[in-house]
């Protein structure tokens, strides 16, 4: 019978399982967000440096074509200082894709004050929160950590699968450096979009929240004379983290420990902001 | 017998301020569609009292229970049972009626497929079916109520919690939403919670209500026992010597408070007819300035729990009936 013929019958069927309703918020999510044209671009240019990257291993295995072509080999290494150059790049993009992509799942929420109709169902804040997070995880994986093991899983194909043994730890630094990163990149973007509920003014703290934090661990590297300022810096932190995990050298400056504390507090910080900013109701005292 | 919403010395405290304090009743019996009305003057408590039902408030003393759930401990099982329609606005402006309400669906744990199908059921019961692809953003005020409703009643939940849901809407549309609130109890056996400070649409629809006054229950009323009892107010303004009009109204059957000088509030019972009250009032030669007359007796009811009116003229009289049948 057609829909408009039926009237309202209750539903009495079967429900679907807690996880599935909480899945529910970033599929509708990734289909608004692929819709915006700038977040595709975005998406899709994020994806060209992994490319070229790709076509590096290629020839960093096949030194003899490029002899054959009568050039002088270069040399081509892949090795950490190969991985972690990528994952500069990309975190950058990724940022960027946050900055973009980011506001437009909390704000819109808080500005058209959906959330009691969210939590008056079976979803808790902690729930949406979670699945917010999944929608911005799952979209900065796709350039961040994804490619970087298609990266390793293509550097094995080609070296032979003997690479991996002794380069193992690369490809779980890479792994977790980026699982860091994204999360921290996400909770930034959800903190910035529950505390400003204009899609653009959040789009520009993303970015501020980076810009001014390494601006701020300059001034004070250098007025106290120390370096322990990096700590406010999570892309340089991060950048000390990723050095370790890679086995590349670090610079000189806090320990890599130092630097996992000092995100760690970053990211509960900004949880506590979420855990603040997303209630149902707003009790003023 | 068992009820809807069982509150039992609740006390919720927001801030530093006691909002609901120590509140215990029982409303709506379990079993059947059964509306309750939830009633208040502004402050008095009614939105902090739905919010600690759906969980969002902590109780500081006391328990909230809906259809057996405890609403803090057991906040899933609740909102798996309620459908809300809040007073505020609460769509998502950028998504289209059927995106809105489909996601409503699938977040209350229908499977997709049957999400999407009653998204379009129940925008083409509740009349925007014309209109289910256009963004919510778009909607007037009268459309977004109804788009709330729905996305309320898409589930199917036992209890339905609705906050003002005939707020800015034109008297059709209005009467549209009463009828559909009036089926949902009736056709669909849900139970539903009405606040509202319209104070007609909760006699229209309602079964029971409950008066809220600065964060306590001051009164509950069996709307149905009131309607049975029929009984019609009646306000006069009269002119001339009015001393003798109080005994003539009680010989006749009917209970009379004087307010002021001139100024009366009578209740008819059944069988005594205005005509009766016109040929007393002819009897003592009284002026008629004013008579309005009507059935409304929630209005009075609320009046009275609220202390704007000291008591109902007649109530004196039914309590001692009661008492007399040994319901007191």
């Amino acid at each position: 019978m057609a829909v408009y013929k039926r009237g309202y019958q209750r539903y009495q069927g079967p429900l679907t399982t807690h996880a599935a309703r909480v899945m529910a918020f970033p599929r509708f999510a990734w289909r608004r967000l692929l819709n915006q044209r700038l977040v595709l671009i975005a998406l899709i240019v994020s994806l060209i440096w992994p490319l070229l990257c790709l076509g590096y291993i290629y020839l960093a295995n096949n030194l003899d074509l490029l002899k054959t072509m009568g050039g002088v080999a270069p040399v081509f290494k892949v090795d950490g200082h190969f991985f972690l150059v990528f994952m500069n790049v990309q975190a950058v993009f990724a940022t960027l894709l946050a900055a973009l992509a980011g506001p437009g799942l909390v704000a819109p929420d808080l500005a058209n004050g959906a959330l009691p109709l969210y939590f008056s169902r079976p979803i808790s804040r902690l729930d949406y929160a979670v699945a917010r997070l999944a929608v911005l995880g799952g979209m900065l994986s796709l350039i961040t950590w994804v490619p970087g093991l298609i990266l390793i899983l293509m550097q094995c194909g080609m070296a032979g699968w003997s690479w991996i043994r002794p380069n193992w730890s690369m490809a779980a630094g890479l792994l977790a450096g980026f699982v860091l990163w994204v999360l921290l990149v996400s909770m930034v973007a959800l903190a910035c979009s529950a505390y400003v509920r204009m899609r653009l003014i959040a789009g520009g703290l993303v970015l501020g929240f980076f810009f001014v934090l390494a601006g701020m661990e300059q001034v004070l590297n250098q007025v106290l004379r120390t370096n322990w300022a990096t700590l406010l810096n999570p892309t340089r932190s991060s950048y000390f983290i990723w050095s370790g995990l890679l086995g590349v050298e670090t610079p000189e400056g806090p320990g890599v420990r130092e630097c996992a504390l000092a995100l760690a507090g970053m990211i509960a910080l900004l949880a506590w902001i979420l855990e603040r900013k997303l209630r149902p109701v707003e009790v003023v005292a | 017998m068992p009820h809807v919403i069982e509150l039992d010395n609740l006390s919720v405290k927001l801030g530093r301020r006691v909002v609901l304090e120590d509140i215990t009743c029982r409303l709506g019996a379990t079993g059947g569609g059964r509306a309750i009305g939830l009633l208040g003057p502004n402050g008095a408590g009614k939105s902090t009292l739905i919010r600690t039902l759906l969980g969002f408030h902590r109780p500081l003393n006391g328990s909230a229970r809906i259809l057996g759930y405890d609403c803090h401990r057991f906040p899933r099982d609740v909102r798996t049972r309620i459908g809300y329609m809040p007073e505020t606005e609460a769509i998502i402006a950028d998504l289209t009626a059927v995106a809105f309400l489909r996601l409503m669906g699938e977040i209350s744990g229908l499977p997709p497929e049957a999400a999407l199908e009653k998204a379009h059921e129940v925008l083409y019961h509740v009349g925007l079916g014309e209109a289910r692809y256009r963004t919510l953003g778009t909607y007037s005020l009268g459309m977004r109520q109804m788009a709330k409703f729905a996305q309320a009643i898409l589930h199917g939940p036992e209890l339905l919690i609705l906050d003002e849901p005939t707020n800015g809407l034109d008297p059709a549309a209005r009467r549209r939403m009463l009828e559909l609130i009036r089926e949902m109890k009736e056709e669909h056996g849900m139970c539903v919670l009405l606040c509202s400070h319209l104070l007609h649409d909760v006699e229209e629809v309602c079964d029971e209500a409950v008066i809220l006054h600065n964060g306590r229950v001051v009164h509950q009323a069996d709307l149905e026992a009131e309607r049975r009892a029929n009984r019609r107010f009646v306000e006069l303004e009269v002119t001339g010597d009015d001393s003798g009009l109080e005994a003539a109204l009680r010989q006749a059957g009917a209970y009379a408070v004087r307010e002021s000088a001139g100024r009366w509030r009578i209740v008819l019972p059944p069988g005594v007819e205005l005509d009766a009250l016109w040929a007393i009032l002819a009897s003592q030669n009284l002026g008629v300035h004013k008579l309005t007359h009507r059935r409304d007796s929630l209005e009075e009811i609320f009046l009275k729990a609220v202390g704007h009116i000291r008591e109902t003229p007649g109530d004196e009289a039914r309590r001692e009936q009661e008492m007399a049948h040994g319901r007191l």
